[in-house]
């Protein structure tokens, strides 16, 4: 039988085709438009309108010509960079003036960091694999573990390489790691970096001979309360645990301090002593009402805290009882010793204080029990020697890594924030008991900038290993320990408390000693050591007045002429023409020096005055100073004149001139 | 069953065959589309090697008057009196490093000699050294970008 | 006369064009019914289709073509896996830093990568309905018990897959997943601890961890599911689809020997009879493949493709954070398909992790050896058939709502959460 058989398909699925086709070619459109339209085409061709007009491109922005993805590929470092896909000016100064984001890498630290060994997220972080603006984590972005960081703490990144203390250009971190050398975190915490470095409080072997038991227990509830510059945080103890350790403490009799039997303390002066207090500089390193030093602690309220015999003992011989403490030893008698106990005593103390109660002599033994208890668990040890407790060793957590470990993971308490660790290292150190966690962590009441740089110093410290070629260390500066008398008498004068020889020292006087014998004449300075005088009216910290010995200060002088020198200082002619000297008077008043320096009474206060010039400085430094000062201070206010050694020479023949017969007179 | 059966096709319905070619084309297209894309796919937008322009240092390192061999990049780098120019040291034989011999190259491998240019004067390579550009970055650093080749008048003047 | 001239060198040219034709496509576009049957049989890829199929068979809401679509991803999932091999690395680190690229830096590497795995979910899902298709409709009956059980092992393979090529982009979700999973398989008694020593290369997920699970997924996998596939289709083929025909006819069977097909095209069957009965054939109810059925496989093909293009420019397959061995998400879960699986896992490691997955799996497998009832094959949830229909649905209904709680109202700690908050 013929059927019909219908061989062709019913309508409905051509139009489902037609449909279905029309949808495929589409999808093929917008496939091909979203590669098409990405952002880094559009930006690359926006580049190239700007090149046109942007006045003599270098040579290098042509390369953006080739067009395409750009990536830095650092194997060593495990970092692939294609952020100068986009970033096409980053590299060519002449495009400072540009729009982001084409403008060119501020300062100069392409040139020390160039791209092709460091790229960019060694320095800011984010997702250097992708190729779009969000991708690349400009600001934070799910699942990418390092966005890019804020210019405010991109110091931390320094970090990673540079793992000196004072690494250069890099102020917050310089800044956040002075701070944890300062107050010595290392003491609890393992932190890279720091390692050998050991940081001690006062020994408290014989505390129960040193302070008031009153004033113990209000530092125990809150150090700053006495003294605001502590280093010494608030452990948040609780009553009981001070009654616990003041208990302890009170037991620690060590070392009795040096006999004051002999002293009648009702002929004590205290106008001496007041005199002796300023002639001894001690403000130098001691603040007193808020003004003076920093490098001891302030005595504002030293009445409260201490015993007079413990203070009369430790001004005798402060070395017996703190043998690394950066005080030096005057040389003083019994009397003036009680005089300026006495003063000290009496002027800088509360009007509530009362008069010195007699010494404890016995304790609840469970008190005290309980009391070294509490020692040993807060780590009191980590910092302070007690004859009988072991060194705890660092009871916090080991802070390697510390920058890499799990934000989600970590404490954040009741504050509002991003979880990053760098955040939650600004609250640790902030607010160490805000958390939600109960914590052993003392707060130490610092401000939030200096918190936030604190962060910033924790957050260079990673897990991963760099190759070696990256990491930069530098070396710290030698210890120096001269020999022989020099030796004993730097020691005992503490001279290196102020003074940098080689680099190692203090700095509280900007002058390092290491060529002092080419800079000053051997006489001056021991007129000096014995009376030290003001040289520069406008500085406030002079030199105390030792009390040393005239053979003492020979010494010294001795020292100085003959190894602190300067060769070619050395070798200077110092012999000079009348003729040079008066040029160089008229050079003086050509250039205008009154300015800043002092001629007997006339003159400027900025500078050093200089009518002893001749009897106080060598004519070898004279002109080396004068013919490039800042060789020997960067950054000083002396102007370099571009002097030629004709005119340095006349200069510094009429300097030499200046004061030299009172010199000879002598 | 099996015989041939002469089929009645319907009389041509026109959109309906319009609708067949619109879907015939639009998924030929596609699919021509989609085959290009996944060529395009397989060609290479980075790739992980060192790059192809790099920095060898400062003008004032290289001697004047001299050329000197950089071996890692295969390099000859003149200082002339004219300015500096770039010769690559690999023979266009079969690859390995030419010497220098008085002012021009010799190859030791097959004793290929080229002149001062680069330009084959015996030996069984086929053709001349190549010549790369030179350029100054915007820090005064030479840059040489091996995909550029140039002829022998090129000259950079620092 | 000039045109006669070119006429026959341009009609030459043509006849020659028309002769390389042939000989690659002997049939041409057909035209005549002996043409669309011979297009359909002598063609390689084509002649996995008969000449002529039921009526029946053209009717979506009988199979909704769920089969066919899981083959066509796994066309998809082959073609685009083919083209990620070419960027892929499979060794940690490299392998994430590969997504990245394929990510941001391959041309159309975004849409590949998304469409891979989209697909790859698709494809588990598809196939998942399609075996609670075969069974609602009773095709797992005799004659076609084994190829239920090719099925199964089918399924299996599709889960094998999709759990070793969930490691390949080595990010959190990935290492996690796969470490749960492992964990889950060393429940095993006797042989969970050689298991997972096995899978892993070692005692931790590692760089031997990924490139056995890449070889896996790329070849051994891969090559078993072909096989596999062939046969099932195969045998789809030799027993016809179980509701293209009209229920009344009779199987022919003679004791000892195997039903005969009722096809005249079908060359390799074995019969009791000088000759093959054909009368049961009601030629109305067939059709010529060519084009009935190809048009439709055609649009199903298209739209799958359509479809999964779609979704891949729409959403993006997840990549997180590279794997980190030390920190662990919480919670750490499993594929979704596993999800169902590692809920009952925490209500016991034993039972939801080996016992009850390894009933399900010889269920499965034992189903057609079970139920020997031969009526209701062919139809939609057959009344015959409904205490196995209410079984089984009871038990893919518990499957979806393990699953459902696993992916959405678990979370840290595996505790109870509710989704919308």
């Amino acid at each position: 039988m013929a059927v019909e058989v219908k061989n062709t398909a019913p309508t409905w699925l051509h139009v489902a085709f037609a449909c279905l086709g029309a949808a495929f070619a589409l999808i093929f459109f917008w496939v091909l438009l979203r590669e098409t339209t990405a952002d880094w085409r559009t930006t690359q061709a926006a580049f190239r309108r700007l090149e046109a007009s942007v006045k003599n491109p270098h040579q290098l922005a042509e390369s953006a010509r080739i067009g395409g993805l750009r990536q830095i590929w650092l194997p060593e470092i495990g970092r692939v960079d294609r952020c100068v896909t986009c970033h096409l000016g980053i590299d060519d100064p002449a495009f400072a003036a540009a729009p982001l984001p084409f403008t060119s890498h501020p300062g100069r630290w392409l040139t020390t960091h160039p791209t092709d060994r460091f790229g960019c997220t060694t320095c800011h972080d984010g997702q250097g694999e992708a190729t779009d603006y969000r991708n690349a984590a400009h600001h934070p972005q799910p699942n990418v573990a390092r966005p890019m960081r804020p210019t405010e703490t991109i110091d931390a990144n320094c970090g990673v390489c540079h793992r000196g203390l004072v690494p250069p250009d890099a102020p917050r971190l310089a800044e956040g790691r002075r701070l944890i050398a300062d107050v010595g975190c290392f003491s609890c915490h393992e932190i890279p970096g720091y390692e050998g470095m050991a940081f001690r409080g006062p020994s408290l072997d014989s505390i129960s001979y040193k302070v008031r038991p009153d004033w113990l227990s209000g530092w125990l509830k809150d150090p700053k309360s006495y003294l605001p510059q502590s280093k010494m945080g608030n452990f948040r103890l609780s009553s009981d645990e001070i009654a616990g350790l003041q208990a302890f403490l009170l037991t620690q009799r060590a070392q009795t301090p040096l006999d004051s039997s002999g002293i009648d303390w009702n002929k004590a002066d205290t106008a001496k002593g007041r005199g002796l207090f300023g002639e001894l500089r001690c403000v130098t390193c001691h603040a007193v009402n808020g003004r003076g030093g920093t490098m001891g602690p302030e005595l504002t309220r030293i009445g409260d805290k201490v015993r007079r015999n413990w203070l009369f003992s430790y001004l005798k011989d402060p070395h017996r009882v703190q043998p690394d403490t950066p005080m030096l030893r005057y040389r003083l008698s019994d009397e003036q010793l009680r005089d300026l106990t006495a003063f000290l005593i009496d002027e800088y103390r509360s009007a509530e204080t009362g008069a010195e109660p007699p010494p404890a002599t016995s304790g609840d033994a469970r008190l005290i029990a309980s009391g070294q208890a509490a020692f040993e668990r807060r780590g009191c040890a980590s910092c302070h020697r007690v004859p009988g407790v072991k060194d705890p060793g660092r009871i916090g957590p080991s802070l390697a890594g510390v920058a890499d470990r799990d934000p989600d993971e970590l404490p954040y308490g009741n504050n509002v924030v991003r979880h990053s660790t760098g955040n939650y290292i600004f609250l640790k150190v902030l607010l160490p008991d805000t958390l939600g966690q109960p914590s052993l962590m003392p707060t130490f009441g610092y401000t939030p900038s200096d918190a936030a740089k604190i962060a910033v110093a924790l957050e260079s410290l990673r897990k991963t290993d760099l190759p070696a070629s990256y990491v930069v260390r530098r070396p710290s500066p030698t210890p120096y320990q001269p020999a022989g008398r020099f030796g004993e008498l730097v020691t005992r004068y503490r001279c290196l408390s102020c003074h940098s020889i080689g680099g190692y020292g203090g700095d509280l006087s900007t002058v390092p000693l290491d060529r002092i014998g080419s800079q000053l004449q051997h006489d001056y300075v021991t007129t000096y050591l014995l009376n030290p005088g003001a040289v520069r009216v406008s500085i406030e910290a002079r030199m105390p007045v030792f009390h040393m010995l005239p053979d003492e200060a020979r010494t010294i002088a001795d020292y100085f002429s003959t190894v602190f020198l300067d060769d070619r200082m050395e070798q200077y002619n110092g012999t000079f023409t009348p003729a040079e000297a008066q040029r160089g008077q008229d050079l003086y008043r050509q250039l205008g020096c009154q300015a800043c320096h002092q001629l007997g009474l006339q003159g400027g206060y900025v500078g050093p005055e200089l009518s002893a010039t001749g009897a106080r400085l060598k004519p070898g430094w004279i002109a080396a100073w004068l013919t490039s000062p800042e060789t020997y201070k960067p950054g000083t206010l002396q102007p370099d004149y571009g002097l030629s050694n004709t005119d340095a020479r006349a200069l510094t023949a009429y300097l030499s001139t200046l004061g030299r017969r009172e010199a000879s007179a002598r | 069953m099996t015989a041939d059966r002469v089929t009645v096709l319907e009389s041509p319905d026109l959109t309906r065959r319009r609708l067949f070619a619109l879907g015939c084309a639009s998924i030929g297209a596609a699919t021509a589309g989609f085959l290009l894309a996944t060529f395009r796919y397989l060609v290479p937008n980075v790739v992980y090697e060192p790059s192809r322009r790099f920095d060898i240092g400062p003008p004032f390192a290289y001697v004047p008057g001299a050329a000197t061999f950089l071996p890692d990049r295969r390099l000859y780098i003149f200082n002339g009196a004219d300015g500096f120019y770039c010769i690559s040291s690999v023979c266009t034989h079969l690859g390995c490093n030419v010497k220098r011999a008085g002012p021009g190259f010799e190859c030791p491998c097959h004793g290929s000699r080229f002149d001062e240019n680069g330009q084959v004067v015996s030996g069984p390579a086929p053709q001349a050294l190549a010549w790369y550009a030179l350029s100054l970055s915007p820090r005064n650093q030479l840059i040489v970008d091996l995909d550029q080749v140039v002829s022998p008048e090129f000259r950079l003047r620092v | 006369m000039r045109s006669g001239v070119s006429t026959s060198v341009g009609q030459r040219v043509l006849t020659w064009l028309e002769a390389v034709r042939r000989s690659i496509w002997r049939i041409g576009w057909p035209a005549t019914d002996k043409d669309r049957a011979a297009a359909m049989i002598s063609s390689l890829f084509l002649h996995v289709h008969a000449a002529r199929v039921s009526r029946h068979v053209l009717k979506p809401t009988y199979t909704f073509a769920l089969g066919l679509i899981a083959g066509i991803l796994f066309l998809v999932l082959s073609v685009t896996g083919l083209a990620l091999m070419l960027y892929y690395v499979p060794y940690p680190p490299e392998a994430y830093r590969s997504m990245k690229d394929l990510q941001f830096v391959v041309t159309f590497g975004i849409v590949l990568r998304n469409m891979h795995r989209w697909s790859a979910h698709a494809m588990v899902f598809v196939v998942f309905l399609h075996m609670c298709r075969v069974f609602w409709t009773g095709s797992y009956k005799r004659p076609r018990e084994f190829n239920w059980v090719v099925g199964v092992l089918l399924l299996l393979v599709t889960l094998a897959l999709s759990f070793t090529g969930y490691l390949l982009p080595w990010d959190q979700l990935a290492f996690w997943a796969i470490t749960v999973g492992t964990n889950i398989a060393a429940y095993a008694p006797l042989v969970g601890d050689q298991i997972k020593y096995l899978l892993l290369g070692g005692h931790v997920i590692g760089p031997t961890t990924l490139l056995r699970f890449y070889v896996l997924h790329c070849v051994m996998l891969p090559a078993t599911m072909v096989l596999l596939i062939s046969l099932h289709i195969w045998r789809v083929r030799k027993d016809g689809l179980s509701g293209g025909q009209a229920q009344t006819v009779p199987v022919n069977e003679v004791a000892g020997a195997f039903p005969a097909s009722t096809k005249t095209y079908g060359l390799m069957a074995l019969t009791t009879r000088p000759r093959v009965s054909i009368e049961a054939r009601d030629a109305n109810d067939e059709v010529f493949a060519w084009p009935h059925l190809l048009y439709r496989e055609l649009l199903v093909a298209l739209a799958v493709i359509v479809a999964m293009h779609v979704v891949s420019l729409v959403f993006m397959a997840p990549l997180e954070e590279i794997a980190n061995p030390t920190r662990t998400p919480n919670p750490a879960k499993a594929p979704w398909y596993f999800l169902g699986l590692q809920e009952l896992v925490h209500y016991s490691a034993r039972i939801g992790g080996v016992i009850i997955p390894t009933l399900i799996v010889v269920a499965l497998l034992a189903l057609p050896y079970i139920d020997r009832h031969p009526a209701g094959s062919g139809r939609w949830f057959a009344p015959e058939r409904r205490l196995a229909n209410i079984i089984f649905t009871a038990l893919v209904v518990i499957a979806v709502v393990l699953t459902v709680i696993g992916t959405l109202f678990r979370g840290p700690n595996w505790a109870w959460v509710w989704p919308w908050r």
